[in-house]
């Protein structure tokens, strides 16, 4: 009997052990900086690159003690602060900008609606370091530097955003929005209503892009804000890891772990977001 | 309870004319259909009633009020599409409520609506489900539902049991005549399935290539039908066709003569001296197999081409000298494989129309 169940299993070629192993080589090399980096924090000072290193955490209360100094002795929970308020406005402003943009292209027509949606979308061909020069000149004129609105405005058009989401709004179905109409809806009912809520998942998507655009952004930050009070995360840990820093290996991999950690938590709580979707068989199908 | 009325209204998309002069006047109450193939226009007409596409040219009067640029809101008319198209990010009962919501009617008011009529569609248990928990029938019975409570002065329906099932069909349909005798509120329905036309409807529109072939009563266009398109879309299997050249006129009859039929005489008065060519139109029940000898019927053989055999009916269809196709009727009796066919006609129910497939009348004595 038992002859027959193995009959059926497939065979593991060594096709298959080659995807295999370079799978797991491809998870090594993703994996163990990161892994390395909780190591190094959560050790006594100097034990992971000792003669007899461990690769695997020794002492919570080390790990700890770094991060209470770090955040105790520098700036960088205002830098959290400056960087998670960066982070949720441009998110917040993307969205919005994004959808309302989206709703007008995906679903009516206006005059010379093929010609600007093209201009928005020429610029994605634009590289950054285009841009970034006249973009810089126009928020110091506008005396937005070391500013908040500074840091946050430039990023708020998304021609990405855009495209993505009016591709998945070009799918509601007309009907159900005519439907709404019928109802009394009007225009900004139907945005708020059908456009928003039933594109929740492009903007839960949207959402984590912008968030992991905008806390691992760099360069803006940096010619945008050359104030010390208004340093984002990004740039803290660039100090932290400045040649003439004094700081040693173990409180820089802190400084590291700490910037890691929000997108992380942010990517965790809305992959499952997405997974769970929402019902979208309202109509026939 | 509402009077509408369409006076010349005509529609184009780009160079494409869909509506051409319609002009309909449909009473207060009165359960109309708009039938016709696909392409004919019937959706576009229910849409400029509703107000979500714009009236071309001509006027829709709605209680003696032209509304061609009225919002689709403030019109008094609700429409159930083909595809349900329910909020499927809201529950029934918000599907149902989701206009007295936006009215802003107080909250007991809405539950009270909402509950009348769930209790009317039968929905009760399902208030709290959404679309996608929701079978083919009941999405289609929360979108009635959601034009119920708006208590519209106008019912819009597009094809709304396209989507289902036979059966369920069926037993939508009657649920529809019942509301219909319960609310007595105008209903404008569009179908291309005439069999829900004729059993749906007080007055039956027909249309095809953007124009109103004819509109009445469903058996008096079954009966006496306008035209040739008319005659052939009401009907099934549908009516009849063959072709015949006048040879002779009498006062009360005409001989004809054609490649399908040999020589006949059919009672006509009145007949038209410059009509040289006419399509005889018979239904298929108005032929029967020739069994026996009767001496005086007209028979028109061919070849049997194959039988449909139904259990209480049996439709033989056949093909005349000409290539004609015809269709016979036969009640009872087994296809025992006979290739030749000799059918019978009743020449009392033929009916006549020109080339042109307008329907020749006789006159009136």
């Amino acid at each position: 009997m038992s002859d027959t169940l193995v009959a059926h299993r497939p065979a593991i070629s060594g096709w298959t052990l080659l995807k295999w192993a370079i799978a797991l080589c491809a998870v090594v090399v993703a994996v163990f900086p990161i892994w390395w980096m909780v190591n190094v924090v959560f050790a006594p000072p100097g034990e992971p690159v000792s003669i007899n290193p461990r690769l695997y955490p020794t002492s919570l209360g080390a790990g700890l003690e770094k991060i209470r100094v770090i955040l105790a002795e520098t700036d960088y929970l205002r830098a959290y602060y400056i960087s998670l308020a960066y982070s949720l406005l441009t998110i917040g402003g993307v969205l919005l900008i994004g959808s309302m943009a989206a709703f007008e292209f995906a679903l009516f027509d206006f005059p010379g609606k093929r010609l600007i949606f093209g201009v928005v979308m020429l610029s994605l061909m634009v590289p950054t370091a285009v841009t970034i020069v006249p973009t810089y000149l126009l928020t110091a004129k506008l005396g937005w530097l070391n500013t908040m609105q500074g840091l946050v405005v430039p990023g708020l058009a998304s021609a990405f955003g855009l495209f993505m989401l009016v591709q998945f709004m070009k799918t509601l179905p007309r009907e159900m929005l005519e439907a709404a109409r019928l109802d009394g809806a009007t225009h900004f009912q139907l945005y708020l209503y059908f456009a928003l809520p039933l594109s929740r998942n492009a903007l839960v998507t949207l959402a984590i892009l912008t968030f992991m655009r905008t806390w691992g952004n760099f360069t803006w930050p940096l010619i945008v804000a050359p104030n010390p009070q208004i340093y984002t995360v990004g740039q803290v840990v660039g100090l932290f890891n400045s040649p003439y820093s004094h700081q040693t290996v173990d409180v820089v991999m802190t400084a590291n772990l700490l910037a890691a950690l929000p997108p992380l938590i942010f990517f965790l709580i809305f992959q499952r977001k997405i997974v769970e979707g929402i019902a979208m068989s309202g109509s026939k199908g | 309870m509402a009077e509408l009325e369409i006076a010349h209204v005509s529609k184009s998309f780009g160079d494409i004319e869909v509506l051409r002069d319609v002009n309909l006047q449909i009473s207060s109450g009165e359960f109309v259909v708009f039938v016709g193939p696909s392409g004919c226009g019937k959706s576009t007409l229910l849409r400029m009633i509703s107000g979500l596409e714009p009236v071309g040219r001509g006027e829709i009067r709605l209680d003696g009020a032209v509304i061609n640029e009225v919002d689709p809101a403030q019109r008094g008319v609700a429409m159930v599409f083909q595809s349900y198209a329910l909020y499927p990010h809201m529950s029934a009962f918000d599907n149902i409520a989701f206009s007295l919501k936006l009215a802003r009617r107080p909250k007991p008011t809405i539950a009270e609506k909402v509950a009348n009529a769930a209790g009317i569609l039968r929905l009760e248990k399902l208030l709290a489900r959404r679309p996608g928990a929701l079978s083919g029938g009941q999405k289609q019975r929360v979108a009635i539902g959601r034009a119920i409570v708006r208590e519209p002065k106008v019912f819009l329906f597009d094809e709304p049991l396209s989507n289902l099932d036979a059966e369920l069909r069926v037993q939508m349909r009657a649920e529809l005549m019942q509301l219909h005798d319960r609310l007595a509120t105008t209903m404008i329905y569009v179908t291309h399935d005439q069999v829900e036309a004729m059993t749906l409807a007080d007055k039956m529109v027909v249309m095809n290539g953007g124009v109103v072939q004819q509109c009445g009563r469903p058996l008096d266009l079954y009966d006496d039908p306008d035209n040739m398109f008319v005659a052939g879309f009401i009907g099934s299997p549908r009516m009849n066709f063959v072709k015949a050249a006048v040879i002779g006129r009498g006062p009360d009859n005409i001989a004809l003569e054609g490649p399908g039929i040999g020589r006949m005489t059919l009672p006509f008065r009145g007949f038209d001296a410059a009509t040289g060519t006419v399509h005889l139109g018979i239904r298929p029940q108005h032929v029967g197999l020739h069994v026996g000898d009767r001496d005086n019927a007209v028979v028109w053989t061919g070849r049997l081409a194959f039988a449909e055999e139904l259990g209480d009916v049996t439709y033989v269809h056949g093909d005349l000298p000409s290539g004609e196709r015809l269709v016979l009727r036969s009640s009872g009796g087994r296809y025992a494989g006979a290739r030749d066919l000799a059918a019978v006609i009743d020449p009392k129910q033929v009916l006549l129309f020109d080339e042109s497939g307008a329907r020749l009348r006789p006159a009136i004595q």
